[in-house]
């Protein structure tokens, strides 16, 4: 709760900056609307807007759920089948590699113009980079553990368990929050190939009829969105990750930083 | 005041112990004898083969040629613990759940597991922080942490690769009385580059170089010792001397 | 309306038409300079234009004219009010949209004279006549007033919007209502994806929106920034560009076949193909005769249309937004 009071003045000098350039610069406003104009049309179509971001909202928690499970299954396949590395790896390159724009029209058709498809590229999106960061959090675990581990009797699943996976979890957590923020690019490119509600949808119909403050009140709720459910996700991270102290700033002594 | 120790730790024998790693020998036949129930010291310089040994006897590393063993002709996997420089906690688990860390892995009963493992912190001073997290613990708490996660195995054969060497000398001093008396009647293989902590722990003092044993001395009177006697001091110049031909 | 078969040719360069500058002639030998923003990749309702660079009529004028395909066909009218190209190519409706949001846009010439956009279903399916929709899904590209059109046919037949679920398949107009995705399609264009459908051998049938009640209008039309209309070089520049568009739409009318091959030649790889050919078929029909003529009462009357429908506000001077050109002198 604490991020909201210390971003507001940062908010509020960037809205009245936006405000002024508007004003001094005369910029008309179907191509930059006024930061209030953007407001008005917030309020005037708050209604529409709730339902399109609760879908859209959706549609990205979904995708970051799905991505995030099959990313970490993934990840640990590899590690635990050995020859998979050879040929599960390029496949997954692969994925990463793909526009997803260009990977929109062919979701469309198998999935429909329903959440589908929007789930799928958000999934798509978003495993590579939870697989990366996972395989090598898995990966370069600390041998004088696993040495103990053998010492004391562990198999591979209860090695795997008890031992990797928790080490791994300060870098999965890092592959989450990448997979967070860009969650929601691969449910609005969705959106514009097709659908009938959503903040992407919303955006690309007041385009069109030119209502571009509409188009940025739908975009200001997308960034809201986008921000919300970063924040969520860093906190239950933190959470997770109890036991990891803050070295960021190395004059600090790590006991008194231990939350 | 000591952990009861199994019904008879075996002696360990090695023959022959061969081991290379890229083409280069890390053991070069290498033969030695460790008494039972006593403490014997592996020294030598860096590269000298000592912490392969030990994990080849722990089961971690399988020879080239030769063999390792017990005396009592049993198998010796499962009758080993090994302490490492490294005391290996695990940040995201309290004292003494490290300590119980092996009944973890095994999928044994937790509450028994802990109960023990509270009695064992007592033992090594660590009574009242047995729910703290390593990060909020020094250096030699954690190796206290560590000893008591080696005596919760119980196993009858420990062994010791240069446990105390990132301790500070006063920290290490109280912590080798504390180990000889907790590990009293089991065989333990003690890898040490310092000749006095060797003198002052160990019944028995090899040299290790290249891969083979140099010179085995037996040392008299009972450990802790003192390191300020002739005889250990005369030891240690022995010591010194053989350590500076490798 | 044309999609993926076309190569777009370099829509890279709407980066670079950020930095074109304006033109100005200092005298006649100097040409002028006119970057037009086509509403969508070449096809044969451009017809006119490409023909008539093609046989060098706007050189001849003084024109030196580039072609630009956006990919994003609401953009070209939004950069022409930015000052950052010459002309657009874009739709009557959409107009008045613009004019109501005050662009400073002006209709100067026609392209296409009559309505493309067509309702389409498949010929061999369940739906014979508008009323069968009542329930179904009708897919649509967002174009800012196909709700309005359709509600419009709907209501003609006794039903409303609300009958049918709407779904914004973006471009996929044609695969969406062959894969069965959609019950019909609005948005489609009547000499294109019914030729698409029947090329794919599953024919389509069309309802016209000017037989359903909507208003005639203009498909394509050509708008300008209306500072460039007042007297000067500027204006005698568009003057000559209306003027090519008719001696250009003559010439199909009178030589179809020619002006095809005209028109298939300008781009080797890309125009020469079994859709095209059907598709000028359907167009050359179509083609605005009097590309600069202006009927005012027409367009006054689509605007009350869209005023109706709540698509614009109080529609502005007809003045403002269009205006019939005096053409070249001579």
């Amino acid at each position: 709760m604490t991020v909201l009071p210390r971003a507001l003045p940062a908010l509020l000098v960037l809205l009245g900056a936006w405000q002024l350039i508007v004003v001094v610069a005369s910029v008309p406003p179907w191509i930059l609307p006024a930061p209030v104009q953007v407001v008005q049309a917030l309020l005037e179509h708050r209604r529409t807007l709730a339902v399109d971001a609760a879908v859209t909202g959706g549609e990205i928690v979904a995708g970051l759920l799905l991505g995030t499970t099959l990313g970490i299954a993934s990840a640990v396949l590899l590690c635990v089948v050995r020859s998979a590395r050879r040929w599960a790896l390029p496949l997954m390159v692969i994925s990463q590699a793909v526009p997803v724009f260009a990977l929109a029209p062919v979701l469309t058709l198998w999935f429909g113009y329903g959440p589908g498809a929007k789930v799928a590229m958000a999934t798509l999106i978003i495993y590579f980079p939870v697989v990366a960061a996972s395989v090598d959090g898995l990966r370069y675990a600390d041998p004088g553990m696993l040495d103990l581990a053998r010492t004391l009797g562990a198999g591979p699943r209860a090695e795997l368990w008890h031992l990797r996976l928790p080490a791994a979890l300060p870098s999965i957590g890092s592959g989450i929050r990448v997979a967070a923020s860009v969650a929601p690019i691969g449910a609005v490119v969705g959106e514009w190939t097709g659908s009938s509600r959503g903040l992407g949808h919303a955006m690309l119909q007041a385009n069109a009829r030119l209502d571009t403050d509409l188009m940025f009140a739908a975009l200001a709720c997308l960034c809201a969105i986008a921000v919300a459910l970063y924040v969520a996700v860093d906190r239950a991270l933190d959470r997770a990750l109890y036991w990891q102290a803050d070295r960021l700033h190395l004059s600090s002594s790590p006991e008194l930083l231990l939350r | 005041m000591s952990v009861a120790a199994p019904a008879r730790a075996p002696g360990l024998v090695v023959e022959a112990a061969g081991l290379a790693f890229a083409g280069r020998a890390v053991l070069h036949a290498l033969s030695v004898r460790i008494e039972a129930g006593r403490w014997h010291a592996l020294l030598g310089r860096s590269g000298s083969g000592k912490s392969s040994l030990l994990r080849v006897l722990a089961g971690l590393q399988p020879l080239d040629s030769g063999r390792v063993g017990a005396d009592d002709g049993q198998a010796l996997p499962g009758r080993i613990a090994l302490m490492a420089q490294d005391d290996a906690l695990l940040p995201w688990l309290s004292a003494r759940d490290n300590v119980a860390l092996g009944a973890r892995l095994r999928g044994e009963p937790r509450a028994a597991a802990r109960g023990r493992a509270d009695t064992l912190l007592d033992r090594v001073g660590l009574g009242e922080r047995g729910g703290a997290l390593p990060a909020t613990l020094s250096g030699g708490q954690r190796q206290r942490v560590a000893l008591a996660r080696t005596l919760f195995e119980d196993r009858a054969v420990v062994l010791m690769d240069e446990p105390f060497s990132r301790l500070d000398a006063i920290t290490r001093h109280e912590l080798q009385a504390l180990a000889h008396r907790l590990l009293a009647r089991r065989t333990v293989l003690l890898v040490t580059h310092d000749p006095l902590e060797a003198l002052r722990l160990a019944d028995r003092v090899s040299v290790l170089a290249d891969g083979a044993v140099h010179d085995t001395v037996r040392i008299d009177g009972a450990a802790p010792r003192d390191t300020r006697t002739a005889t250990v001091l005369a030891h240690v110049d022995a010591l010194w001397a053989a350590l500076q031909r490798t | 309306m044309m999609r993926s078969r076309f190569l777009p040719r370099a829509a890279l360069c709407l980066f670079a038409l950020a930095f074109a500058g304006q033109a100005h002639a200092t005298d006649d030998a100097e040409p002028v300079a006119l970057t037009v923003l086509l509403d969508w990749f070449v096809n044969p309702d451009h017809a006119p234009l490409i023909v008539a660079e093609q046989q060098g009529w706007f050189e001849q004028a003084g024109l030196e004219v580039t072609f630009v395909e956006p990919a994003d066909p609401s953009l070209p009218p939004k950069l022409v009010a930015a000052g950052r190209a010459d002309l657009a190519i874009t739709y009557q409706p959409q107009l008045h949209v613009q004019a109501d949001a005050g662009l400073p846009l002006v209709r100067i010439a026609t392209l296409v004279a009559t309505p493309l956009n067509a309702l389409v279903v498949l010929a061999d399916g369940p739906i014979r006549t508008i009323a069968d929709l009542d329930g179904k899904r009708v897919g649509y590209s967002v174009g800012g007033f196909e709700d309005a059109l359709l509600g419009t046919m709907l209501e003609s037949h006794g039903l409303t919007l609300d009958a049918v679920e709407l779904i914004n398949v973006n471009f996929s107009l044609s695969p969406s209502l062959l894969s069965g995705q959609v019950d019909a399609v609005i948005g489609a264009f009547r000499n294109f994806e019914l030729n698409q459908m029947d090329i794919e051998g599953r024919p389509g049938r069309a309802f016209f929106p000017e037989e359903e009640g909507v208003p005639a209008y203009d498909e394509l039309i050509v708008v300008a920034h209306r500072d460039r209309l007042a007297e000067g070089p500027d204006a005698a520049a568009l003057n000559a560009f209306t003027g090519v568009l008719e001696r250009a739409a003559a010439f199909i009318v009178n030589r179809p076949e020619q002006a095809w091959k005209v028109f298939a030649a300008s781009d080797a790889d890309g125009l020469d193909n079994e859709l095209n050919r059907r598709a000028w078929r359907d167009t050359v029909p179509r083609f605005a005769l009097r590309p600069a003529a202006l009927d005012g009462a027409r367009y006054e009357r689509f605007a009350g249309f869209m005023r109706a429908r709540g698509l614009i506000d109080a529609p502005p001077a007809l003045d403002t937004y269009a205006r019939q050109l005096p053409g070249p002198p001579r």
